[in-house]
């Protein structure tokens, strides 16, 4: 790839996951319905974590296409794993990512849970209505 | 309301624009590398190098050495983190013991889901298989069997599942499972290490320096990679059945049901 090509892409790239993000901010402050919000914060964590593989990414001498960090030859010689390092992507964002999935997955099945659970207590998902029902039930509770 | 949203699609085009220019031209400018940072240097050359065998953790796959060997604590407490949000949405909706089944979609469905979910288990069973070798892991081949299990929610309705063995003590049971292998696998070099008279450490996979003592890291030229392999299928089982759970809850749950 040339440079400059490979320098568009990149920008591009952290561009659109940057607007993503806001959008998906917007997206939680702004919608009323619960589930939207739900919604919302799935695109936030999914843009955070493209960033954070956007980072581990490299590309090779000459600006070429890098390989998965995985040892293909077994056993390896002095030489493959030397090669694997001047080739290879950075593993450690993946890793760290995989975690950060597992945990926004975690918090995502309980909110859903917790959605679920307003929605059978109250007949609805609006935050609007919502706090309209806590305000009445205050009132009529004095 | 439609000031309070103004400023909020005001502040966030601010946010995004200011951002995007720092990462891109300003002070935050991110250049795409060309060479690796020097903790990815260390992890590369020790992931699976048989001659600094007390440094490698012998796994051929970068990400899953890094998830269950290098950072396996972190790892661990994820998993707590992800049973703990899953007992919460249990508590939340409640336990679903027994439930009529119901019609499930058409026969057309049923068919075609009876190909699909087999499939997909097939797939799931091989991610989480090879997660030592090739991309994935215990994690993604666990989310892949509780695709499975998801669909076949869908299409055959709860009840229909419940006969078959689809039971949420079941599926507590077979989490439970996963975690107690997982634990046991985790002390597994400790308690042979104490046979032998020395003192290993916890999540220990291959003989650390120090510490001579570890798990066979391939049999007869088969890598296995020692304690990866048995945590990535365990962590698979736990995942699936985790999701199962959950899924009936979400489906079952806060309707009243029989007790069995």
């Amino acid at each position: 790839m040339m440079p400059d090509m490979a320098r568009f892409v990149y920008n591009s790239l952290i561009v659109i996951l940057v607007f993503n993000t806001a959008i998906s901010l917007y997206g939680i402050l702004a919608r009323p319905s619960l589930v939207k919000k739900l919604i919302a914060l799935t695109i936030f964590s999914d843009s955070l974590n493209s960033f954070a593989i956007l980072v581990g990414y490299r590309l090779c001498k000459g600006f070429e296409q890098p390989v998965p960090p995985i040892v293909t030859r077994i056993p390896p010689t002095q030489e493959h794993i030397s090669k694997l390092i001047a080739t290879a992507v950075d593993p450690l964002p993946q890793a760290l990512v995989l975690t950060a999935i597992v945990i926004s997955l975690a918090v995502l099945a309980f909110l859903a849970a917790l959605t679920l659970r307003i929605y059978y207590v109250s007949g609805t998902t609006d935050a609007r209505s919502l706090a309209l029902m806590r305000a009445r039930a205050a009132v009529e509770g004095e | 309301m439609s000031a309070y949203r103004a400023l909020i699609l005001v502040s966030m085009v601010v946010f995004a624009l200011a951002l995007s220019y720092a990462l891109t031209y300003g002070i935050l400018r991110l250049e795409v590398p060309l060479t690796l940072r020097d903790l990815a240097k260390l992890y590369i050359s020790t992931t699976f190098n048989p001659l600094k065998r007390e440094l490698s953790a012998m796994t051929p796959e970068g990400v899953t050495a890094i998830v269950w060997d290098y950072r396996g604590t972190d790892t661990f407490f994820e998993i707590v983190v992800f049973y703990g949000a899953i007992i919460g949405s249990v508590a939340l909706l409640g336990a679903v013991y027994r439930y009529p089944p119901g019609p499930g979609l058409s026969l057309i469905a049923k068919t075609v889901t009876r190909i699909v979910a087999t499939m997909i288990l097939v797939v799931g069973a091989a991610i989480a298989l090879h997660g030592h070798l090739t991309p994935g892991g215990g994690f993604q081949g666990g989310a892949t069997l509780a695709v499975s299990i998801t669909i076949a929610l869908v299409t055959f309705s709860l009840g229909a599942l419940m006969l078959r063995g689809l039971t949420y003590g079941g599926m507590v049971a077979l989490r439970s499972l996963g975690l107690i292998g997982i634990v046991l696998t985790v002390f597994m070099v400790v308690i042979a290490s104490l046979t032998a008279g020395i003192t290993a450490y916890v999540f220990q996979n291959q003989p650390k320096p120090g510490v001579p003592i570890g798990m066979a890291y391939s049999v007869d030229g088969i890598v296995f990679s020692g304690t990866v392999w048995f945590l990535n299928v365990l962590d698979a089982i736990a995942v699936a059945a985790g999701f199962a759970l959950l899924f009936i809850v979400l489906i079952g749950g806060g309707v009243e049901g029989e007790r069995e």
